[in-house]
């Protein structure tokens, strides 16, 4: 209270020089700070009225009454208690855990390898980055077009069936290729497998090759020196990638639309759905349980490793 | 006239200028001497209000600068990385302010174009005006920074160790110039440097800045032969200093006891600090230290060649180390040998004490 | 000694991985010259562009109906643009701020973040939710473009932030020292400096918004953007024009890297000099 009756009296009389004790030096500092607000402020009003609010009215709506076609703010626990007792909504928050679980573990091994020839085996400066380069251009193609590619690949008269004839290793071509979770896991796991490999990779480049050169001077073989050098030390890129995964699988449907062939269902599915057909409550209670698992998975990988200190 | 009263900067715990008060007058080159740490470039950011201080007053020419914008105090300021516009030719850096200034910028093409054209003669820039300032070498771009300051006319210039990323050679020859331009602009420099000799060399007046406040300040002769206290002497880095007690008017510590000059204004048994010039002292070998003075015995350690000069240094058996220059002018020094223990002796009339600590 | 058996075996995997990567993409670009009776799939009956002037609606209309593109690009290209100016400026003036201490640059810095984290469905729920609270319409270059926003802008502030890190703050304190005012040293010396960085974020932000649905598909009304178009194709059966519709997109967005490459390399050259001033420090 204090401070607001001194400004005003400053700008009414600004002339007066040390008045209320406030020095000349105090007063531009002020000043600064607020020019420093006044630059963050349309950011935060932007994000606090377009991003939290949205969230918040998802949880609010998520307590509403539906009705067949529409919503009433009238508070119930209603669309909770019927997504927690039907077996189809919760096998599909399974769905989405299990899907998770295993792209991420996919994506980590399968990237790790890579990161580790890219990070820490190619030491040309130039080289590592067009390896860098050559697994990020993929990403200028449009997300929906690479889900789609999988299609002619992952068909019964698709390019894996018809190599695998041709090599005589099968006879009839696989059907359990497409429209299925194997569909699904493959399309996530070549998607998003850079997002893994692009951190451990920043994590492995920074190793200095000495360390490496002295541990195998004391005997250590290349197993030892894995476990106990090269792996704690690209720790917080697999737990970064981990978080990148993580976030957007977890976020997923269209992967699932497109490849599963309605095999698998995700909780980003259930939500699609459900507006579709106008149930805002109940995709709203499928939203929250979404974020709440999100929450759950990034502080638990953020507890792993302190991120701010390894950085 | 530029003074400072009383002004405090804390960053933190660290106190980095302690109730700091110092005038600058007009039309003078000010160096002032401070090690890393002291707070000198503290202090030039203060005056050119990149920092506010925590509290005290800066006034110029009569007008209170604390609080006020940095654009608007009218205060040139040199980097010691020159931090000069990458973006930017020679000319067009040097044109910069009077093109953007807030305060009456120069709009008209002619003049801007010779104003730039004079001060770039003055720097001895000609020739460059469209190079890029990546384009040209260390010392031309300190001659940039300095054109680029000195071409809109403030009345005080502040140089953050402008010779410091220059090498010896260069420096010596900016040392000469940066004093010339002065004389003939009438502005005042205050150049703040980590070096004694470069202190000494450029400032009509020296200020010594020890743990954020102004140990001495005044011409550069008198600084050097009479410094009013142990850090201050320490900085200069001419002098050994030692401490001890005050035994019956004369010296008690390391080193043994011997007379000090003039009558000191304390007690018996009082702690004491005296400065020794390098330069003062003769070494003879043990036990045959010049007979009416003072001498202390020490164990030599090493020499090192300075060009016109010998540098030895010895210590003492509790450690301390002192520093004895012969000049290679005077009779030819002697070679001692390592370990051995040798007679410092010198006049008790060169000593100074410094008692203040004690009070 | 491991080492040397371990390279050329990891070198391999490397190379397997990114067929892996490209090889979904190549199929389908080998399949999108398919012939006008071919299937999207394997054999290629015969080598033809009629897919592509399928597309462009150069083939007398027939059984299998025109991918509705000519609009939805149109559209999509202006909401990326829209949210390549909006997202910068954002970005920029929010790192600028970020510069001076302030108490809650935490709590600011993690809501900002949020927004790359948060699902796109998400948000596009709660936004839809919103707008029907307060009886808004919906449209891609109103709510859908203000996701897109909520979802580029902390790219677009990330790489400010980053560059800012690295800017040399006496070259502004210099101009300051000259007599020049802050907004003018922000507009002669800070913004040509950080116009290297500036450029990554328009290309990190349009990219961005240009491929985003999951956010649009709740919020863009009835009129569709382009990434919308194709998920619709998604549950109905596909034709190889929509892989020929991949190529042409993949190219498309190749010419705009490409740019932005001629571009930086441009612009780092005129602030190379940064090196050479830090050699002085």
């Amino acid at each position: 209270m204090m401070e607001i009756a001194g400004e005003q009296m400053r700008s009414a009389a600004p002339a007066m020089g040390e008045d209320n004790g406030v020095s000349p030096a105090e007063r531009r500092e002020r000043q600064e700070r607020r020019t420093a607000l006044m630059l963050i402020s349309p950011g935060v009003l932007w994000m606090t009225l377009f991003m939290v609010l949205p969230m918040i009215m998802v949880v609010y709506v998520s307590f509403w009454t539906q009705t067949t076609f529409t919503v009433e703010p009238e508070l119930t626990t209603d669309s909770w208690v019927r997504f927690l007792t039907s077996s189809t909504y919760l096998a599909s928050t399974w769905t989405t855990v299990r899907i998770w679980g295993i792209v991420l573990l996919s994506t980590l091994l399968i990237g790790y390898p890579v990161a580790l020839f890219i990070g820490l085996m190619v030491r040309n400066q130039t080289l590592q980055t067009a390896l860098l380069v050559i697994c990020v251009i993929p990403f200028w193609t449009s997300f929906l077009i690479r889900v789609i590619a999988w299609r002619p690949m992952l068909g019964t008269e698709g390019a894996i069936n018809m190599i695998l004839m041709k090599l005589g290793i099968i006879d009839t071509p696989l059907t359990s290729l497409l429209f299925s979770e194997f569909a699904v896991l493959i399309g996530m796991t070549q998607i998003y497998c850079v997002f893994m490999v692009g951190p451990i990779t920043f994590m492995l480049s920074r190793i200095e090759p000495s360390i490496i050169e002295a541990a195998r001077d004391l005997g250590a073989g290349f197993g030892r020196i894995f476990f106990k050098v090269i792996l704690p030390l690209s720790l917080p890129g697999v737990i970064v990638g981990a978080i990148f995964v993580s976030v957007m699988v977890l976020g997923e449907f269209a992967t699932a639309a497109s490849l599963s062939g309605r095999k698998v269902n995700l909780l980003g599915n259930i939500i699609v759905s459900q507006v579709g057909s106008l149930k805002w409550a109940f995709a709203s209670v499928a939203g929250v349980i979404l974020t709440a698992i999100i929450a759950v998975v990034i502080t638990a990988l953020l507890r792993v490793v302190n991120l701010r200190k390894e950085m | 006239m530029l003074s400072l009263s009383s002004v405090t900067k804390r960053y933190g715990d660290v106190t980095a200028l302690d109730r700091l008060s110092v005038t600058v007058p007009d039309d003078a080159y000010v160096s002032l001497l401070g090690a890393s740490g002291s707070g000198k470039t503290t202090l030039l950011r203060v005056i050119a209000g990149f920092e506010e201080p925590d509290g005290g007053t800066v006034t110029h020419d009569g007008r209170r600068l604390d609080g006020v914008a940095p654009h608007r105090r009218g205060i040139g300021f040199v980097f010691q990385n020159f931090a000069l516009f990458p973006h930017l030719s020679v000319a067009d850096n040097v044109a910069f302010g009077l093109r953007y200034r807030e305060d009456n910028p120069v709009r008209d093409a002619a003049e801007l174009k010779k104003r730039v054209a004079d001060v770039i003669h003055l720097v001895g820039l000609e020739g460059l005006e469209t190079r890029k300032v990546t384009a040209i070498s260390g010392g031309q771009r300190q001659r940039v920074a300095l054109a680029r300051t000195l071409v809109t006319e403030p009345r005080l210039v502040l140089l953050d160790e402008p010779l410091g990323a220059l090498d010896a050679n260069l420096r010596e020859r900016m040392c000469d110039e940066l004093r010339a331009i002065r004389e003939r602009l009438k502005v005042t420099f205050l150049h703040v440097t980590g070096s004694e000799t470069e202190a000494l060399l450029m400032g009509d007046t020296v200020a010594v800045l020890s743990a954020g406040s102004i140990a001495q300040i005044g011409p550069a002769s008198s600084l050097f032969s009479a410094p009013r206290s142990a850090d201050v002497a320490r900085h200069l880095n001419a002098y050994n200093v030692l401490s001890g007690r005050v035994r019956k008017g004369g010296f008690e510590g390391a080193g043994g006891r011997f007379p000090l000059p003039g009558e000191l204004p304390v007690r018996d048994g009082a702690p004491v600090e005296i400065a020794l010039r390098f330069d003062r002292i003769s070494v003879a070998p043990a036990g045959k230290g010049a007979a009416g003075g003072a001498s202390i015995p020490a164990r030599f350690i090493a020499s090192e060649f300075t060009g016109a000069s010998v540098l030895s240094f010895f210590r003492l058996d509790d450690g301390t180390l002192l520093q004895v220059v012969a000049h290679l002018s005077g009779p030819a020094p002697r070679s001692f040998t390592k370990d051995e223990l040798y007679d410092l002796s010198f006049n008790p009339q060169d000593v100074i004490p410094f008692t203040e600590r004690a009070a | 000694m491991e080492a040397r058996v371990l390279k050329p075996v990891l070198g391999v995997y490397c190379a397997a991985f990114i067929l892996f990567l490209y090889g979904p993409m190549i199929i389908l670009a080998i399949l999108s010259f398919q012939g006008p009776g071919g299937g999207p799939q394997f054999p290629i009956i015969e080598w033809s562009t009629y897919w592509y002037q399928h597309l462009l609606g150069m083939t007398p209309p027939g059984r299998i109906s025109r991918l509705p593109i000519g609009d939805s690009l149109l559209r999509s290209l202006t909401l990326a643009l829209m949210t390549t100016v909006v997202s910068t400026v954002l970005g920029v003036i929010t790192a600028q701020g970020f510069r001076a201490r302030f108490k809650a640059s935490g709590v600011v810095f993690y809501l900002v973040i949020l927004g790359m984290i948060v699902p796109g469905v998400l948000v596009g729920l709660g936004m839809a939710l919103l707008t029907n609270m307060l009886g808004i319409d919906r449209s891609w270059w109103g709510t859908a473009f203000v996701l897109h926003v909520v979802y580029t802008f902390p790219f677009a502030f990330l790489v400010m932030l980053a560059i800012f890190n690295r800017f040399d703050r006496s070259v502004e304190e210099a101009s300051l020292s000259l007599g020049v005012s802050p907004v003018q040293t922000f507009r002669r010396v800070t913004f040509p400096m950080i116009f290297p960085g500036v450029l990554s974020a328009m290309l990190f932000s349009f990219t961005l918004s240009y491929d985003e649905f999951s956010r649009t598909l709740f919020t863009s009304g009835r009129q569709l953007t382009l990434p919308l178009t194709i998920y619709g194709t998604f549950s109905v059966e596909i034709y190889p024009n929509i892989f020929a519709f991949g190529v042409l997109t993949t190219l498309f967005s190749f010419t705009l890297l490409l740019i932005y490459a001629l571009l930086m390399l441009r612009a780092v050259r005129s602030a190379q000099s940064f090196k050479g001033q830090e050699e002085a420090e």
